[in-house]
């Protein structure tokens, strides 16, 4: 695809503004209806889907060059998605989070990208190449003595992939431990390839060829060794398994799952039994990458045509990709198989969900936007009166951490607030690992925060 | 490297030639909102200048209305203020929009230097009077996030037919205000009481109690009564000053407190609360359809009360309506289920239909409406629609109606649409334009340059006065902004209206106020003088002169020379 290829997006867009909200129809309070972290950070409607569209339509029609705001615009992004949800409401012949990701990739093609994502490309290259920090072996250092086989040399029921965060941050390490434990504690035996980076960081900044030759790599390495299932604990390394790898060379038709799903079905089986309580009030966090990006994906190729004179339809149908579908279930499923658990809704769930600012390379490349949108996250959280927010993605668990570590120093809303990844609560109650810290006693009262209009919330 | 791009369809001279803002004053915009809040970076002022119905009005069919010279994002009334000062200071046109959704709301002509207020900075809802029923807000509050406070208190707010995604301010102080709840709440043009008005001059002027220090209750005083300079029926539309504030009237909403919206999207449904009813009517004909209009006003019976689902074409409604309640389907479904016999049948039965939710103080008095709706349907001939009456619909409507948060499926068939007709009258007289208005979407869209839905496309408010009495009907015409051919069609439809419903001696309906937006000032000032009441304009005029002696306000508040009024 080329950025001309979403010129009819653009032409065609209304400037409704329905990309800067959640849908309307789910908006419980004045307080939580926005939908877009990048216009209420950036503010201007350039920062809005809608607005990098007409971004985009007026480069092309040559009456704009790219400036530093044009990069700021354009990357200052999560492509969380819920711009998509939202235009998608309406429209049927918009595709707003692929034509964001195509500007990207267009701006990468002209080297005009953030200043902050030049070291990030060359650590990325560097992997590649075999030449990063860390060595493929370095990588799997996280799970010494857990057992695990190679798969190349033996069959393995699934292919465990951790994804950079779990692999490298100490404090993932005990998560992602956990989580093959659990695998195996349902009697699973579980392989582990030594690898690198899925590409999913280089593909969301744009970097489509260091993406594919990350894909095409993995991609090799799975069918040679004749893997059937693959599950990670990465959302956003399911995201990219699931619809970027489709798209690449050297097909693969295994089974892509997040531990949260592959759990579930463990639990639904009854080949994981969770039997002690854990007495915890929790909220969950539906991370983008598994939630409305994590639907099912087909690959589309056809082309526009018209019915009834002027509608606008597709040959072949092209498949609906609006958020309805995504891993929404499962992990509440799990939630609420944990004796003592109890869930607590956000106002904005599921297709709805305030993304947690990490995504889209951004807790990289723009540290503050990243942590202002997370510190929204928990604020919402902590109106929900729950004691822990819980999630399942490495980039939620660390920005979501940090934002509520920032609120406990300076007495913010989600002061005190606890931040675990769902399985953490799971092996919890499968007795693989002690209650964590604060989960019997009671959490301070959580004052609820002020509006927007300056009133304290009922 | 340099970027290639195929087919541009606008000219990049034109937007380079767009007047520039003095460095001085846009030192002075920084100083004044802060650097992060004004902006003149060529890219963002176009994501301003690109606007819906552009194409239709703009020379070669252009998507981008002129260039504002800047970008400012006031954050308080003080700051607008200092704003408008500078523009009269420096001879820049100032044009405000709430969140900025139509051709009007930016600048009109090329060869003004405009700043472009975007107010979503102030964004605050600022009271709720639950004794004394309203809210009081600013410009960048929109309809579905009042809403959202207020039902929990049982309170709700007219929701204009431009839906809940709106500015309050924008309708209730500088435009038209109606919508499906109308009928029940009113419009906000009436609903507007107290407002906070920064004019053209830069002074701020509050309105009627607000005035005198006694709260914002009323419009016309005890304080300045100055409402009749505001806003008239249409309101000047960002060309009079800029509106900070406003308070609106809330009703009374005896219906869920609880906002429990579940499904799939895009089709959310909201169950139907005990004291609530939701129905998709039919009558055999245009008589019934005013008759039974009639006498729902007579009988004061419902809360919501609208035209709506008839916009996706009356060949085409019964099949579009269930294939947007089907998660699983697209557009490209719509001609297999249109085949479909049981869906043939729906289609016929649905021809004429409106909805309507009722609303009941208790469950005798909802029955009292049901079995009243009931006769009335008996007595016209009238029927309930099952299919849109069974719960999946019922819920369905029951949310878009009630939080109008699908508005935009105006453009769901190929990305642009045109409203025509929409003139406001007794039901009797809207009923004299419908078979006009039918045969003219029919004989233009026979050329398949405009989406071909049946010639029946209008929806609009049961009543856009409360308790009823008129309504009008807006003709939807779907066109494809990508498609030059389709973009032409749409223009020479607009232009087919006028005509028509001047062979029938009716004034021309709301696609004339689109296409004068791309007029000379000479064009637009014949067709004022030769409106039925051209001294509304001379008054306007004298208005303008006194409040905006440096023309800082753009035509969207029209005046008339004084050498086109007549005799002169």
């Amino acid at each position: 695809m080329a950025l001309t290829d979403y010129r009819p997006d653009a032409m065609r867009c209304t400037r409704c503004s329905y990309c800067k909200w959640i849908p309307y129809d789910l908006v419980k309070s004045a307080r939580f209806a926005e939908g877009c972290p990048s216009i209420k950070a950036g503010k201007f409607h350039a920062y809005s889907a809608g607005g990098k569209l007409v971004t985009a339509l007026s480069l092309m029609d040559g009456r704009s060059e790219v400036t530093d705001q044009v990069v700021d615009i354009a990357f200052k992004c999560q492509l969380c998605g819920n711009c998509d949800v939202a235009c998608k409401l309406c429209r049927y012949d918009m595709e707003p989070i692929l034509a964001l990701r195509e500007l990207r990739a267009h701006l990468v093609g002209l080297d005009r990208v953030p200043e902050s994502y030049r070291p990030l490309i060359e650590r990325t290259r560097a992997a590649l190449a075999g030449k990063g920090p860390k060595t493929p072996a370095d990588r799997n250092a996280w799970a010494e003595g857990l057992g695990l086989v190679d798969p190349a040399a033996e069959p393995v029921d699934v292919v465990f992939y951790a994804g950079c965060k779990y692999s490298m941050e100490e404090s993932l390490r005990e998560t992602v431990r956990t989580q093959v434990q659990l695998l195996q504690l349902a009697g699973l035996k579980v392989g582990l390839f030594e690898n690198g980076c899925c590409g999913g960081l280089a593909d969301k900044m744009g970097y489509r060829d260091e993406a594919a030759e990350a894909g095409a790599r993995m991609l090799k390495q799975w069918a040679e060794a004749g893997v059937k299932t693959v599950v990670t604990p990465c959302a956003d390394c399911r995201q990219v398994f699931t619809r970027v790898y489709p798209r690449l060379e050297g097909a693969w038709e295994g089974q892509i799952l997040h531990t949260v799903e592959c759990v579930e079905q463990l639990v639904r089986d009854e080949r994981l039994e969770l039997t002690t309580p854990v007495p915890l009030t929790v909220t969950y966090h539906d991370p983008c990458n598994l939630g409305r990006q994590g639907e099912p994906y087909q690959s589309w190729e056809g082309e526009e045509k018209k019915i009834y004179g002027q509608a606008v339809v597709y040959d072949p149908p092209r498949p609906r990709h609006n958020g309805a579908h995504g891993v929404y279930d499962a992990p509440r499923d799990v939630l609420a198989a944990i004796p003592g658990v109890e869930l607590v809704e956000m106002e904005r769930s599921r297709e709805a969900a305030w993304c947690c600012g990490a995504g889209g390379a951004c807790r990289e490349a723009f540290p503050e936007y990243s942590a202002a949108t997370a510190a929204e996250r928990v604020e919402e959280a902590a109106y929900t009166g729950a004691q822990a927010l819980v999630t399942a993605c490495s980039r939620c668990e660390l920005n979501f951490s940090e934002a509520v570590a920032a609120d406990t120093a300076s007495g913010g809303p989600s002061a005190g607030m606890a931040v675990h990844d769902v399985l953490e609560l799971v092996a919890v109650s499968a007795g693989l690992m002690p209650a964590p810290a604060g989960v019997t006693a009671v959490t301070a009262a959580v004052t609820p925060p002020a509006t927007a209009d300056g009133k304290e919330a009922s | 490297m340099s970027p290639s791009y195929a087919q541009p369809t606008t000219p990049a001279e034109t937007a380079a030639s767009s007047p520039q803002i003095p460095d001085a004053a846009y030192r002075a915009l920084e100083d004044i909102v802060g650097a992060a809040n004004v902006s003149r970076d060529a890219a963002v002022l176009d994501s301003y200048a690109f606007q819906w119905l552009a194409e239709l009005v703009r020379p070669d069919q252009s998507h981008y209305m002129p260039r504002p010279a800047a970008v400012v994002l006031p954050g308080s009334t003080e700051e607008v203020q200092a704003v408008v000062r500078l523009a009269n200071k420096y001879g820049l046109k100032v044009k405000p929009h709430g969140t900025g959704w139509y051709h009007w709301s930016g600048p009109i002509k090329d060869e003004d230097a405009t700043l472009q207020l975007d107010m979503r900075r102030m964004d605050r809802i600022l009271e709720i009077d639950e004794q004394n029923l309203y809210a009081v807000v600013e410009p960048y509050v929109i309809a579905a996030r009042l809403q959202a406070d207020l039902l929990p208190l049982g309170l709700n707010l007219n929701i204009p037919g431009v839906g809940c995604s709106s500015s309050i301010v924008a309708s209730a102080c500088a435009y038209h205000g109606a919508g499906p709840d109308t009928y029940f709440m009113g419009g906000n043009a009436e609903n507007v009481l107290g407002m906070e008005w920064v004019t053209p001059e830069g002074e701020i002027v509050r309105t009627g109690s607000l005035g005198s220090g006694d709260g914002w209750f009323c419009s016309e005083g005890p304080g300045p009564s100055v409402r009749g300079i505001c806003r008239g029926t249409l309101g000047s539309r960002g060309g009079l000053g800029v509106y900070t504030r406003c308070a609106v009237k809330l009703a009374p909403h005896l219906g869920q407190t609880e906002w429990n919206v579940r499904g799939t999207a895009p089709a959310y449904r909201l169950p139907v609360h005990e004291r609530m009813r939701v129905y998709t009517i039919a009558v055999p004909d245009w008589d019934a359809w005013a008759e039974i209009y009639y006498r729902i006003y007579d009988n004061e019976i419902g809360y919501i009360f609208h035209r709506q689902f008839n916009l996706a074409g009356a060949d085409l409604a019964a099949a579009f309506w269930l294939m947007y309640n089907d998660a699983s389907k697209t557009l490209s479904d719509v001609p297999g289920m249109v085949a479909d016999p049981e869906i043939q049948k729906l289609t016929e039965e649905l021809r004429i239909s409106f909805q309507i939710i009722l609303q009941g103080r208790s469950e005798d008095d909802i029955e009292l409406q049901d079995k009243i709706l009931d006769a009335i349907l008996e007595e016209v001939g009238g029927w309930k629609v099952e299919r849109f009456c069974e719960q999946d619909m019922a819920e369905f409507t029951n949310v878009y109606l009630q939080r109008l948060g699908h508005k935009h499926i105006n453009f769901v068939w190929a990305g642009g649409y045109i409203g025509s007709w929409m003139q406001f009258g007794t039901p009797d007289w809207v009923k004299g334009y419908v078979p006009v208005a039918k045969a003219g979407l029919e004989r233009d869209a026979a050329g398949g340059k405009l989406v071909q839905c049946g010639g029946d496309a209008m929806m609009g408010s049961g009543s856009g006065i409360p308790l009823g009495g008129a309504t009008g009907l807006e003709q939807f015409v779907s066109y494809d902004p990508d498609d030059h051919d389709s973009t032409v069609a749409g223009i020479k439809h607009m232009e087919d209206a006028v005509t028509d419903a001047a062979s029938i001696k009716y004034p021309p309906g709301k696609e004339f106020l689109y296409l004068q937006i791309g007029w000379t000032d000479e064009a637009v000032w014949n067709a004022l003088a030769h409106a039925r009441q051209p001294q509304v304009f001379r008054y306007q005029r004298m208005i303008k002169d006194a409040f905006d002696p440096n023309d800082v306000g753009d035509r969207m508040y029209p005046t008339l020379p004084l050498e086109y009024e007549a005799g002169s």
